[in-house]
């Protein structure tokens, strides 16, 4: 099932992706506008468990804005 | 044309840089972090490869530290207005730019300047701790003096900053792609550099890169994330980053680090200092020269070197020198601690900072010329 994580800026959806791809995943950006309220932000796509991603992520000090 | 002005700029750019910012031109148009179409994204994804880079180099802690600005000036001016406030307490060197002086003396209440030792690192350090105060809240010094070369204790400094819990902001124009400077080894929790120096890039890169948060935006504008918040979040890197960033400078910068990685900055820096040595050793020898540190020895000083010729003005002497095809910089070089430090407010001093494409008859040419006149 796809996933997307949305991450505020470019940088950190970079840092996202090679980090959730390190991890196994197969992760891709991409730019994310209608989900994200505050207008602008990058999300990453994937298949697979969100929840270790998520955790995955946070333990990297990767700040997730929203999960969709 | 001899140039002898590496610390101004470095005159020589590697082929690989150049062809980097004629790709980027080239094929990296897409404005990084604005749109989500392919060609923003990978233009995205290629100033991130040099934020990592950059990192891994510095060790920076992540690419997320990374701040690419136009100059090592607007760096200083982002940590010292970001982090300081006006009741706080610093401490910098008698060695610093202005670029250091200026911002600080502009924001704080609270400055005390430790005088460097050029033969002693102990002393230099003891007259740092000396100056601590229950609110010093950072030091902020410079990795190499750009009027004198002295390179100061960086790790025994940051070892002092940890042990008193205070901040360490590193300016290291002179030093960046110079002398090897690991942030996490030498606990430096801010590190200002110039890419355009010692790292073979353009002129228009500077970097910043903390580990520690910085509280305050700086310059505030469009940073391509929260469009529709009024107020910018000091979140790094884009929090600092108000405005398009310099893609084919960057990419330029991503290719002198190669370069300096390369070559080995040990093995640049050897080339560099020999040829400094030298001029210094010929320079000794001639009466009417006026030198104002001891002999440079190796990672005790950078490749610069200040002298005079006694009775002249350091820029009528750089003027003669440009007359027989030298460049080097006469005058005050934008450090008025240094040069009250050499009490040479009068006169200024000649720098001359040679890059490794130099050569010993280059410095051996400029010696000559410096007896003739």
């Amino acid at each position: 099932m796809e996933h997307k994580i949305v991450i505020g800026s470019i940088t950190y959806a970079l840092k996202a992706k090679d980090i959730l791809n390190g991890n196994g995943y197969k992760a891709h950006i991409e730019r994310k506008t209608s989900e994200y309220k505050n207008g602008c932000g990058y999300a990453v796509k994937f298949d697979g468990d969100v929840i270790r991603a998520k955790e995955i992520l946070l333990n990297s000090n990767v700040k997730i804005i929203k999960t969709i | 044309m001899i140039y002898f002005d590496n610390a101004a700029t470095s005159g020589v750019k590697p082929i690989s840089v150049i062809k980097a910012v004629d790709n980027a031109l080239k094929n990296l148009s897409a404005n990084p972090g604005r749109a989500g179409h392919k060609a923003a994204l990978m233009t995205s994804f290629a100033v991130y490869k040099v934020r990592e880079k950059v990192s891994d180099f510095f060790g920076g802690g992540g690419a997320q530290n990374v701040v690419f600005c136009a100059n090592c000036t607007l760096a200083a001016n982002f940590v010292v207005k970001g982090v300081l406030n006006f009741e706080d307490h610093v401490i910098i060197s008698d060695l610093e730019h202005n670029a250091v002086l200026r911002p600080i003396a502009k924001t704080v209440d609270n400055l005390d300047i430790a005088e460097v030792c050029f033969s002693d690192d102990a002393i230099t350090v003891e007259n740092f701790e000396k100056l601590i105060k229950p609110n010093t809240k950072m030091i902020f010094c410079t990795a190499a003096s750009n009027v004198t070369g002295k390179i100061l204790p960086l790790e025994k400094i940051g070892k002092l900053c940890k042990e008193k819990g205070i901040l360490f902001a590193v300016d290291a124009a002179q030093a960046g792609g110079v002398i090897p400077i690991d942030m996490e080894k030498m606990n430096i929790d801010y590190l200002c550099v110039a890419g355009h120096k010692g790292l073979l890039a353009p002129m228009g890169t500077g970097v910043l890169i903390a580990r520690k948060p910085i509280g305050r935006t700086v310059i505030e504008g469009g940073n391509g994330i929260d469009s529709l918040e009024v107020f910018q979040l000091p979140i790094l890197p884009e929090g600092f980053e108000s405005g398009t960033i310099s893609v084919p400078d960057i990419m330029g910068l991503g290719a002198g680090i190669d370069y300096v990685k390369n070559r080995g900055i040990e093995k640049i820096y050897e080339k560099e200092m020999f040829l400094i040595k030298r001029l210094y050793r010929k320079l000794s020898e001639i009466k009417n020269i006026i030198l104002y540190t001891p002999f440079p020895e190796i990672y005790e000083f950078a490749p610069v070197l200040s002298f005079n010729i006694s009775g002249k003005h350091s820029e009528e002497t750089a003027d003669f020198l440009d007359k027989n095809g030298i460049a080097v910089r006469g005058g005050f070089h934008c450090s008025k601690l240094a040069h009250n430090k050499l009490k040479t407010t009068d006169t200024g001093t000649v720098r001359v900072s040679p890059s490794f494409v130099n050569t010993v008859s280059e410095i051996d040419y400029l010696v000559s010329i410096l007896k003739k006149g």
